[in-house]
């Protein structure tokens, strides 16, 4: 009886040890894939409160002798033209972000919906469809798009991206999306209508708002890829004034390529509206709201 | 309340027939559950009268309407799901709530219903919780509150206890029982589990294959199974269903095995194998019928014994007989050992007898 205790517990500890030594191993992964993350963004940050001049130093300023906003009031200024044009990247990314994510939840909830709840003729070739397109490189799509855009009169406008942006965040949206449906028991929609409610209330009363993790998730998801795209904008904008912040940005570091912190400004601000949706909205990412629904 | 009638009903799916011609009347305030192995077509049954899935053929008719096309909402139906499909989002009060408001009922009527509800399954302390705060038991009960809280025409149960452990679930049937005859509704009550129907319900359906093999009380179709099928779902430790070969001489009738023993026949057991359109009849028994003798007998039939399984109040003793398993019950008292010889003696006005081919009930006249 004892030897039995006695080989357990020793057995036991090696296990645990061995485990110590991988969660050591996964600690400093972490640590270095932190770093490897943050520091170019604490750099951006630095670099765009230093002067124009401390910014090209060598060996470089860690940290600014003479911190200033002096960049940020620059781009922040409608009165002068740097200002009034990153304003107006500002403004036209977020235009075309925004259009692209409304859009794409619109479309997105009802045939995530479809796709995981009813049988129809068609419906895995479809679904396979919808997929066969993020199997391409977006690249390949840049010419047959544009000469397309052109054909229905969109080039030089805000809803040729809008369109393209579409097409590409779509099919991961209600790939995203109908594992969210999938995952919530049909059972639910059933008893709604049971209780009273047509189809319709039932989805909108029941599935929808334990779904509301799924469709912020793809939100998010539709936004950043817009915010950030770069290619399509470049290809199918020329007008200034309609340029959007990646291209404009690009443009205005290729006119500017001295004003490092005016650059890191702009990229810094570029960055905020992502971050404040992921710290706003990650909660929801986080809520397991389907737990306690069913007996599992 | 009121009654149900399915006249003809017919499910296809593709090929595949999981309803078939099903036809069942539930009268006005009875407890009738549809009972049979997974896959017999017992819960398609029920969401063909909810109106979750369409009818292929037939009709079904609620109180005195036909609701073949009706949605769910409109048939005046509550269901009680196998997982309760509790809204997660919602508390308890909600839950009970929402059918109330989907029939647009004044707040303060709506508040008070639901609070007579509660009170009724004893949970108005737990109004505020969210279904995932509860345990097995209570979200079964707020389950069962939210049907009855809108006093429908007819409940539908899929299972409803299938999901709680052993001891809880003797505990709600008995409430449930209790619920149906204070409430004098008609309950259309779907399990798999033939003690469940046999102790609850007035009538059991008996389905198998998407047909339905028996209906009637669970007496009847415990005293008087129509077909095999039924004989050994009905009834736990199954039925014994021995195969044999079965002769007429001087105008008795003997059962023979391919073992090589005999049994002779009543008068009316004969008169019963007589009618059968085949000579190879399977003789049914079950457990309690067949008495078990330690010596030779004259009628009794010798076999060895093969497990046995004290349960407490009773041993159960397996023997083989013409190839087929035969349970026999016996008192505790009665010591048996494994491979012991044993003589097995039927009683002739309980045993059943069955056509091997058609696998119907013989019956004498």
């Amino acid at each position: 009886m004892s030897t039995v205790s006695e080989t357990n517990s020793r057995g036991h500890s090696a296990r645990r040890l061995r485990i110590d030594g991988w969660r050591w191993g996964g600690r400093a992964f972490l640590v270095f894939m932190l770093l490897y993350t943050a520091l170019p963004m604490i750099w951006m940050l630095l670099t765009s409160i230093k002067s124009g001049f401390a910014a090209m130093q060598f060996p470089p300023q860690w940290w600014p002798d003479q911190p200033t906003l002096d960049s940020y009031q620059k781009l922040l200024d409608p009165q002068n033209s740097v200002g009034q044009d990153f304003l107006r990247f500002f403004w036209n990314s977020l235009i075309v972000s925004t259009a692209t994510t409304i859009l794409s939840v619109i479309v997105a909830v009802p045939a995530a919906y479809a796709f995981s709840r009813f049988t129809f003729p068609g419906r895995n070739f479809l679904f396979f469809a919808v997929l066969l397109r993020n199997m391409f490189p977006a690249v390949i799509f840049l010419v047959p798009l544009f000469i397309l855009m052109r054909a229905i009169g969109l080039v030089n406008t805000h809803g040729s991206l809008v369109l393209t942006y579409l097409t590409f965040g779509l099919p991961l949206a209600i790939w995203l999306l109908k594992g969210f449906y999938d995952n919530i028991p049909v059972q639910l929609e059933q008893a709604a209508r049971i209780d009273g409610a047509t189809r319709f209330q039932a989805f909108m009363l029941i599935v929808m708002p334990l779904s509301t993790p799924g469709i912020i998730a793809t939100a998010i998801y539709s936004f950043i890829g817009a915010w950030n795209e770069y290619i399509y904008a470049y290809t199918f904008l020329s007008k200034n004034e309609q340029l959007t912040l990646p291209v404009g940005i690009q443009r205005f570091f290729s006119e500017n390529t001295t004003d490092f912190p005016g650059l890191m400004a702009a990229s810094f601000m570029m960055s905020v509206p992502v971050v404040v949706l992921f710290l706003l909205l990650q909660r929801y990412f986080v809520r397991a709201l389907t737990e306690g629904a069913v007996k599992h | 309340m009121a009654h149900v009638v399915l006249k003809d009903l017919v499910k296809t799916y593709g090929s595949f027939k999981a309803v078939n011609d099903v036809s069942l009347t539930i009268n006005d305030g009875e407890f009738v559950a549809l009972v049979g192995p997974s896959g017999c077509g017992k819960t398609t049954t029920l969401n063909l009268v909810a109106g979750l899935i369409s009818v292929t053929s037939g009709d079904i008719v609620i109180g005195d309407r036909v609701v073949n096309d009706l949605d769910p909402k409109d048939r005046d139906i509550a269901m009680v799901f196998q997982n309760y499909a509790l809204y997660p989002q919602k508390s308890v009060y909600m839950n009970l709530a929402f059918p109330l408001q989907m029939r647009k009922l004044p707040k303060d009527e709506i508040d008070r219903k639901v609070r007579e509800a509660a009170r009724v399954l004893d949970m108005t302390q737990l109004l505020e919780r969210k279904p995932r705060e509860l345990s097995g038991g209570q979200q079964q009960r707020v389950a069962l509150g939210r049907a009855l809280v809108r006093d429908p025409a007819v409940f539908l149960m899929d299972e409803p206890l299938s999901n709680l452990d052993a001891k809880l679930r003797v505990q709600m049937r008995s409430e449930i029982k209790r619920f149906h005859q204070d409430l004098k509704a008609t309950i259309i009550y779907v399990t798999h589990d033939q003690l469940e129907a046999v102790t609850m319900a007035d009538r059991m359906a008996v389905m198998n294959g998407g047909y339905l093999q028996q209906y009637d009380s669970p007496a009847q179709v415990f005293a008087h199974p129509a077909n095999m099928f039924v004989a050994s779902f009905v009834g736990s430790p199954a039925m014994s269903l021995i195969p044999l070969e079965a002769s007429t001489a001087d105008g008795g009738g003997v059962l023979t095995s391919a073992e090589g023993w005999s049994l002779a026949l009543s008068p009316r057991n004969a008169q019963k194998v007589a009618r059968a359109t085949t000579k190879k009849v399977v003789l049914g028994a079950r457990h309690s019928t067949i008495k078990l003798h330690k010596s030779a007998v004259p009628g009794a039939i010798p076999a060895k014994a093969y497990t046995v399984e004290p349960t407490g109040d009773v041993t159960f003793v397996q023997a083989f007989l013409s190839g087929a398993i035969v349970n026999i019950s016996v008192s505790p008292n009665v010591a048996v050992a494994p491979d012991e010889q044993i003589w097995l003696e039927f009683d002739q006005e309980r045993m059943h007898l069955f056509d091997s081919e058609t696998e119907m009930a013989l019956e004498a006249s």
